[in-house]
């Protein structure tokens, strides 16, 4: 291959891995920044989704259809979390809900294997999907492209919903000034129960879009929810700017790391987390919220 | 040993007693146990407990006292564990004192400039960078194959016979003599620890928990007593590193992953934090209670997890709060 070919194919494969970081972070991001959640089950979620969506594929499903479908049961599924377990976690410590959200996590993952066992499972595209494309003298698979297609379109979707609709308003002040919401005659608890919606209503979409893409497997979760971790933090908590920079930046820096050293790959990345929570916590745009 | 603060000297003189007598039976029952049930898997597994009670009290004096989260306690029982055993295997594979004492200090060593970076911030930001350095080091471990044997873990380590001043309990690879010095390493952090925290160092490490700001207007370097919190907790780690590589002979990544850490995390709640002697009881409970399912069903993850929320939710205190509510009742 060509010197263009090759970085060619490593621009394209950071943009695919930033896009799936992306959707699983802002997520994670939304409901840190309204309910101050930090939700270590959101992997889990990520794999729930991905499962939901080998499941409705192999019954005969039209892929798009799954991928319309499989968030929308994650969400149904996160409802039924957020109302049991989450929403009396809402006034303990953040360490609490740290670690109540870790069992979520085994929860979760011990019922994919329940359900689905250990073995991994793939998703099956449609026809015209598994073709390859040749862009500058490689050959690029066209599911690739059409995930950047679909990762864009769920941002813009989401940049549409909180910018111009006035549940999206709602949101956008809330987790600015939560008190003035409420006072405003707003119940919070329906705010909470939305953040978290959406995030598991992203987390599914991201799972759908990685089945083809990687293994479908019960542990497929723990990388994604350390990377978002790391997204997040880079981009400054709370902070959905931020967010979109740090996962193109994450999925760039992975994807060179592992072309050009492939041990030590996760190391620089994880080494960058802590430059920035050290000397810059607010993130690269100086946007982000601690307690 | 009474100074102030800890949950440990609020009693009078009598419940003071009370205490050291309780705390004595325990340790005379469990020196005694495996001379009476000698099964070898029973006396491995209240082994694996006393080492990870250890971790969990090391994250004790980081959470409960000190306020601040760690991730991955984990992290640093690993290189305590591959400095060990690399020690062992390489530089003198009879040394088990000397052995021990190189994974403290390279645990030590490590954890200071790591302390120094962590210390200028806290709360979350503080945990997501235990986070952040502790998969550092899971990397390393799982990537620098020349040295750590990358996947397959550091294997094939020797086991010195345990002996001190001329006499020999036993091979370490002997279950009962491994579990002897376990028990004896961990008493004497325990009681090490619970005199540190008694004493005014561990009152102003409360102190920056209860109030940060206050503390340092009273004069404390809150940023030198944090990052000394920091480094007992993580000798403590390095110990229990030590005795793990001894007591299971070899030591993987997947053991320093930040999911193998939050199960500390879990001991602590357990049993209780900001008691020392609760995430040691935490340990062995959430031990056993994995061991006991993962031998009834191989959905074990299902019903720890489970187990979790469910003590998140309604016992919160853990077993501490349950013993305490106890000598309440009774007292009434």
């Amino acid at each position: 291959m060509s010197v263009l070919a090759t970085s060619v194919d490593i621009a394209l494969n950071s943009l695919v891995l930033g896009g799936v970081f992306l959707i699983v972070a802002i997520g994670l991001n939304i409901i840190y920044g309204l309910s101050r959640v930090m939700n270590l089950a959101h992997g889990s979620l990520y794999a729930l989704g991905a499962y939901a969506g080998y499941t409705l594929v192999s019954v005969g499903f039209n892929f798009f259809l799954a991928l319309l479908i499989a968030p929308l049961l994650v969400a149904l599924f996160g409802l039924i979390i957020e109302r049991t377990v989450i929403a009396p976690m809402r006034r303990r410590s953040m360490v609490y809900t740290l670690i109540l959200t870790y069992g979520l996590m085994f929860f979760l993952d011990g019922l994919v294997k329940y359900i689905w066992g250990n073995e991994p499972r793939f998703i099956d595209l449609p026809e015209f999907l598994t073709k390859t494309v040749p862009i500058a003298g490689t050959h690029y698979p066209l599911y690739r492209i059409a995930t950047l297609f679909i990762t864009a379109g769920v941002m813009i979707g989401l940049m549409l919903f909180l910018e111009k609709t006035k549940v999206g308003m709602i949101l956008r002040a809330a987790s600015h000034i939560p008190e003035m919401v409420s006072c405003l005659g707003i119940n919070m608890r329906f705010v909470h129960i939305g953040a978290f919606l959406l995030g598991c209503i992203l987390a599914g979409i991201a799972g759908v879009i990685a089945g083809p893409l990687y293994t479908v497997d019960p542990i497929m979760g723990h990388e994604m929810l350390i990377s978002s971790f790391v997204v997040i933090v880079i981009g400054g908590l709370g902070s959905l700017r931020g967010a979109v920079i740090a996962a193109l930046l994450i999925g760039v820096v992975q994807t060179l790391a592992e072309f050009f050293i492939t041990d030590l790959a996760m190391v620089i990345v994880y080494m960058l987390m802590a430059v920035i929570l050290a000397f810059m916590p607010l993130g690269i745009l100086g946007e982000g919220r601690f307690e | 040993m009474n100074e102030a603060g800890s949950p440990w000297n609020t009693g009078d003189k009598k419940r003071h007693t009370i205490t050291w007598i309780i705390l004595a039976l325990i340790v005379v029952v469990l020196a005694v146990y495996p001379f009476v049930l000698t099964n070898r898997f029973y006396i491995r597994l209240v082994n694996e407990m006393l080492i990870y009670g250890l971790l969990a009290m090391s994250l004790d004096v980081l959470l409960g006292y000190t306020g601040l989260l760690s991730f991955m306690p984990n992290a640093y029982l690993g290189i305590g564990a591959y400095i060990s055993g690399l020690f062992l295997i390489h530089a003198a594979p009879e040394g088990l004192w000397l052995a021990l004492l190189a994974g403290v200090v390279a645990t030590g060593i490590i954890a200071l400039p790591v302390g120094w970076v962590q210390v200028r911030t806290g709360g979350l930001a503080f945990a997501l960078l235990t986070l952040a350095f502790g998969m550092m080091f899971y990397t390393v471990a799982w990537k620098w194959y020349g040295v750590t044997g990358g996947d397959d873990g550091l294997m094939g380590i020797p086991q010195p016979d345990i002996s001190l001043a001329g006499f020999t309990l036993g091979s370490s690879g002997d279950p009962t003599a491994m579990y002897l010095l376990t028990l004896g390493i961990v008493l004497i952090c325990f009681l090490l620890t619970r005199r540190i925290m008694g004493s005014p160092f561990g009152a102003v490490l409360e102190a920056i928990r209860e109030n940060e700001e206050r503390a340092s207007f009273l004069g404390i370097n809150v940023r030198r007593y944090k990052l000394l919190g920091w480094m007992l907790s993580c000798m403590l780690a390095g110990i229990s590193g030590g005795l793990f590589i001894l007591y299971k002979g070899y030591i993987g990544p997947t053991t320093m992953h930040a999911f193998a850490g939050a199960a500390v995390l879990m001991m602590v709640l357990l049993g209780g934090m900001g008691t020392l002697w609760g995430p040691i009881i935490g340990a062995g409970i959430f031990i056993f209670i994995q061991d006991y399912i993962s031998t009834m069903t191989e959905h074990w993850e299902l019903f720890v997890g489970l187990v979790v929320m469910l003590l998140v939710l309604f016992m919160p205190k853990g077993f501490a709060g349950l013993v305490q509510f106890v000598t309440q009742l009774r007292k009434e």
